[in-house]
């Protein structure tokens, strides 16, 4: 479908050149390697209550590893409502969640266009798996909310060539911010949850080619030779509950150990993410 | 020029080998799925389509929203809840043609042909039993080789008989071309019924409709330029194959509706009993 | 998601099948146990106007058809539009071997058309996203497409759901796809390395994008498989129907794919290398040694979620409950659950739950090793 309302950019697009130092070149040449701990996550900041038009709202950012610094990803996310639904629409017993999520034309090296392709829808209904779960849903009958995420920036840094990581598994990094995000944002909103939802990734990265595979938490597709699987979990702490997994990669099933394994450092990156919320939760509060 | 029109002055045979009055293969079936209330697989040459009816049952909330949005076509008095709307939607297949192509839903000729089709139906359709009813029409096209809207209105006419929602009688439909283009200006052009797509990019054609067997036409569409005075003979030809269309669409139910006696499938009730099975 | 194709059932059917599914051995609707699939029919090579197609109907009536069509594209290089051209002479190389053979992920292109939901829907876009995952999840696929340097196949793969979307549409559509893969030919290459590809006219000799055995017919490797897998309560169920899945603790999409033993050969350039395996000795490695790869697990929202729950005799006015109740005791109310009575779920599953479920699909002799044992008796012509 082509978007005729508004101005969009030219079709091809072409990547600002970056010119060099001599003495960042080797730098540059050699793959970035990840410089935190295998289980250690990004440092994250998080502030609720920055749209004040809207019920609900959150503002979080991760910082790249590679400069101290330098945010990675930035994302905001609105929730408007609890609202009673239009009148045409059949009666619900529960509360009818609509989540968009969309990357800003600008987030990614690709430009993005602004009507949402099928990889912001996807992203969408796994974040409404996400946030259904921890939503106590029959409390608000007959009524909808509305959950905006932007993508701001999509944790893909500038320096990195375009051929260097894959965007398909950046999408995993991208899925469990906004789970975050919007989990402080329907907090921020006052809509009844089970527990707060926090998303959490870790994945099966291999360095060198000859290495052997091993398990980090909060990735950087850039900074790793080959990823060989990673998950998303969206974990509810007191409850001990996932509400959404999302898999993919490419394991020997007759290693079930493996895939334990990296679903339990996907709990762990989430129990992380969880603790930055509530203690932003809190400052609130106070 | 694909069609060799020299050739077919010669030997009076068109591009597939066949006479001016021939039909292509006609091939039927109803009952194609279990879960459907009426459902059919037809093909007409090597245009192939499926066709699937649901109700008559109670229009959904969101149905009207659709028809209101131009995603189906509304027919047959949507308006007002005295009748049954026929609610038509097709999909064509990207595979179905040579290159593959996508066509979107909000096409504009597929909306023309939703529109058409939902009319034609509603025409024959005793609508007026169901009231606050819908029955919805959704149709498959698998294969293109011309004449793709007589295709449609043939599996949606067999797939409402085997719905059993009472009509008045088949609306079977066919189409004619002439032999030369428009600016040939040839006034002894012959008409040639059925066209397939290579014949239906290079001549004039038409899509006639017929309400069973009376030369009661429901449909007519003629989208290209062509003499006024082919025009009675390219309709002769296509009411005539409309005829033949009928008489196949009429063995497929009969056809079957014998087996489903044999089978036990259902009881040989007394109006099973009244048709006549020849 | 899951949302718009909710089953129409009251809180007291609800409680009645959720009961129903719990008990040890589950008593399911349809009287099927608990691992058993719903009987289907399925035909390849429909359609001759494509590369490939499939049709399966399930017995509940639900139906599909998946048309493959393949077109030659050229391959674009480092930068954005930039054409990787052919060196000279010298650079002309036409034995690469397949490390170099590198497929990419837009060189599938995946349509979903499901009746009576717009193209723009969630459902669609997550289906879509689900079976297209699967399949590009290793790379292995996209390589199946590579022709030279400079040119690649682009795969156009349409799944039509014919029938009303009766039941969540997920294990059908990848079934389909699947057959439509197996069945699918691409001419056979005529020309050498990286010159302008020129095919071969003759259907007959066009080559299976899965290459077989040639004496047996049976290909070594195989597409992967989306399986839909249910909890309720401390039963897995397989290949939930729709008023299953509306009891549904907790539903996990699990695709797995199988890298045979002798898939290394099959994916080699040259198929008269598949008339040296022995077809005896292939098909005893695949039934003894299946290597299953697991590749895609995806939560499908279950949408017992959105189900209307009961109301207690205790708390119904209309079986003499206090009418005056005050909005705390309702909410207590609300937190205990009353035998009998349908609550809809909340919160999500316990890891451990999940694991399992993945584990009894990917276990020796599990499911995953059925579905596949199955699909290798498919007769695919």
């Amino acid at each position: 479908m082509t978007d005729r309302r508004r101005i969009n950019g030219p079709v091809g697009a072409t990547i600002p050149l970056v010119f060099e130092d001599v003495e960042d070149y080797e730098q540059v040449a050699t793959k970035a390697a990840r410089s935190r701990a295998p289980n250690a996550v990004r440092k994250m900041y998080l502030k609720t209550g920055v749209t004040p038009s809207a019920s609900g709202s959150a503002y979080l950012e991760i910082e790249t590893s590679g400069k101290g610094g330098v945010s990675g990803l930035k994302l905001s996310c609105t929730v408007y409502g609890p609202r009673s639904l239009p009148r045409s629409s059949p009666f619900s017993p529960h509360i009818i969640l609509s989540t968009h999520v969309k990357y800003a034309p600008f987030a990614t090296k690709q430009r993005r266009g602004y009507l949402r392709d099928p990889a912001e829808r996807d992203l969408g209904s796994h974040l409404e798996a996400a946030l259904r779960g921890a939503i106590i849903a029959d409390r608000w009958p007959k009524s909808g909310v509305d959950i905006i995420v932007s993508i701001i920036e999509g944790d893909q840094d500038r320096e990195t060539s375009k051929t260097q990581g894959d965007e398909a598994w950046d999408i995993m990094n991208a899925l469990s911010g906004c789970i975050t995000v919007a989990s402080a944002a329907l907090a921020d909103a006052g809509i009844d949850c089970v527990d707060t939802v926090a998303g959490g990734v870790a994945a099966l990265v291999r360095d060198t080619a000859d290495s052997s595979p091993s398990i980090v938490v909060d990735p950087i597709p850039s900074e790793h030779e080959k990823i060989l699987a990673s998950c998303c979990v969206a974990y509810l702490p007191t409850r001990n509950e996932v509400t959404n997994l999302w898999y993919k990669g490419d394991l020997p099933a007759s290693d079930m150990e493996l895939y334990t394994k990296l679903v339990e450092k996907g709990i762990q990156a989430s129990t992380n993410a969880n603790r930055v919320l509530l203690e932003c939760l809190g400052e609130t509060v106070n | 020029m694909p069609l060799d029109t020299s050739a077919y002055s010669l030997a009076l045979l068109r591009v597939d080998g066949r006479r001016w009055n021939e039909l292509r293969r006609m091939h039927a079936q109803i009952r194609t799925q279990a879960a459907a209330d009426g459902s059919s697989y037809l093909e007409m040459g090597h245009t192939k389509v499926m066709c699937v009816v649901t109700g008559p049952s109670e229009p959904g909330p969101r149905r009207s929203a659709v028809g209101a949005s131009g995603g189906t076509g509304v027919g047959g008095g949507s308006g007002e809840a005295a009748q049954a709307e026929v609610a038509v939607s097709i999909v064509i297949a990207g595979f179905s043609s040579v290159d593959r192509k996508r066509t979107a839903r909000g096409d504009k000729r597929i909306l023309e042909m939703q529109s058409t089709i939902s009319n034609a139906l509603a025409g024959s359709l005793h609508t007026h039993l169901y009231p606050h009813s819908a029955i919805n029409i959704s149709l498959h096209v698998l294969s293109q080789d011309g004449s793709l809207l007589a295709a449609l209105i043939n599996a949606a006419t067999l797939a409402c008989v085997d719905a059993g929602i009472p009509m008045t009688d088949y609306v079977a439909a066919c189409t004619a071309g002439s032999t030369s283009t428009y600016a040939a200006g040839d006034e002894a052009a012959d008409p040639l019924l059925d066209l397939n797509q290579q014949e239906e990019q290079e001549l004039p054609g038409l899509t006639v409709a017929t309400l069973g067997e009376s030369d009661r036409v429901a449909v007519l569409v003629c989208e290209s330029r062509v003499q006024v005075s082919r025009l009675e003979g390219m309709l002769a030809v296509a009411v005539d194959g409309c005829k033949q269309v009928r008489e196949i669409l009429d063995r497929v139910v009969r056809d079957k509706g014998r087996r489903m006696v044999q089978e036990g499938t259902i009881e040989k009730g007394v109006g099973v009993n009244d048709m006549e099975i020849d | 998601m899951a949302s718009t194709q909710h089953a129409l059932l009251s809180p007291a059917e609800l409680a009645y099948l959720h009961a129903a599914l719990s008990l040890t051995p589950p008593i399911r609707p349809d009287g099927r146990s608990p691992a058993q699939f719903r009987p289907l029919v399925a035909e390849t090579g429909i359609l001759p106007g494509t590369n490939g197609s499939a049709r399966i109907c399930f017995a509940d009536g639900t139906e599909a058809i998946v048309g493959v069509k393949a077109e030659v594209e050229r391959t674009r290089g480092g930068y954005e539009g930039e054409i990787v051209e052919g060196g000279g002479a010298e650079e002309v190389v036409t034995d690469v071997n397949d490390e170099e053979k590198k497929g990419e992920s837009d060189w599938v292109e995946m349509t979903v058309e499901i009746p009576g939901l717009r193209d723009d829907d969630a459902t669609t876009a997550f289906l879509g996203a689900m079976i297209s995952e699967a399949l590009l999840a290793d790379g292995g696929f996209s390589r199946r497409l590579w022709i030279n340097r400079r040119f690649h196949w682009k795969l156009y793969l349409d799944i039509l759901l014919i029938s009303p979307p009766l039941s969540y549409p997920l294990p059908l559509l990848s079934l389909t796809t699947h057959l439509a893969l197996l069945a699918t030919r691409l001419p056979r290459l005529k020309s050498e390395g990286d010159e302008d590809p020129f095919f071969d006219d003759d259907w007959a000799a066009a080559r299976y994008l899965y290459p077989r055995n040639k004496k047996d017919g049976k290909t070594t490797a195989r597409p992967p498989v989306t399986l839909l897998v249910m909890a309720v309560g401390n039963n897995i169920i397989f290949d939930p129907a729709k008023e299953e899945l509306a009891v549904a603790d907790v539903a996990l999409a699990v695709s797995i794919g199988e890298d045979a033993t002798t898939a290394a050969t099959a994916t080699g350039d040259d198929a008269s290398l598949m008339m040296d395996v022995d077809s005896t000795t292939a098909a005893a490695a695949i039934t003894s040694a299946r290597n299953l790869r697991l590749l895609s697990i995806r939560t499908i929202d279950p949408p017992s979620r959105l189900t209307p729950s009961g109301v207690p005799n205790a708390t119904n006015t209309a079986y003499g409950a206090a009418t005056t109740q005050k909005q705390p005791e309702a909410r207590t109310a609300e937190a205990e659950a009353v035998e009998g009575v349908w609550r809809a779920p909340r919160g999500g599953a316990k890891p451990l739950v999940m694991a399992a479920l993945v584990h009894k699909v990917l276990e020796k002799g599990g499911i995953a090793d059925e579905v596949l044992d199955a699909l290798h008796a498919v007769d695919l012509g």
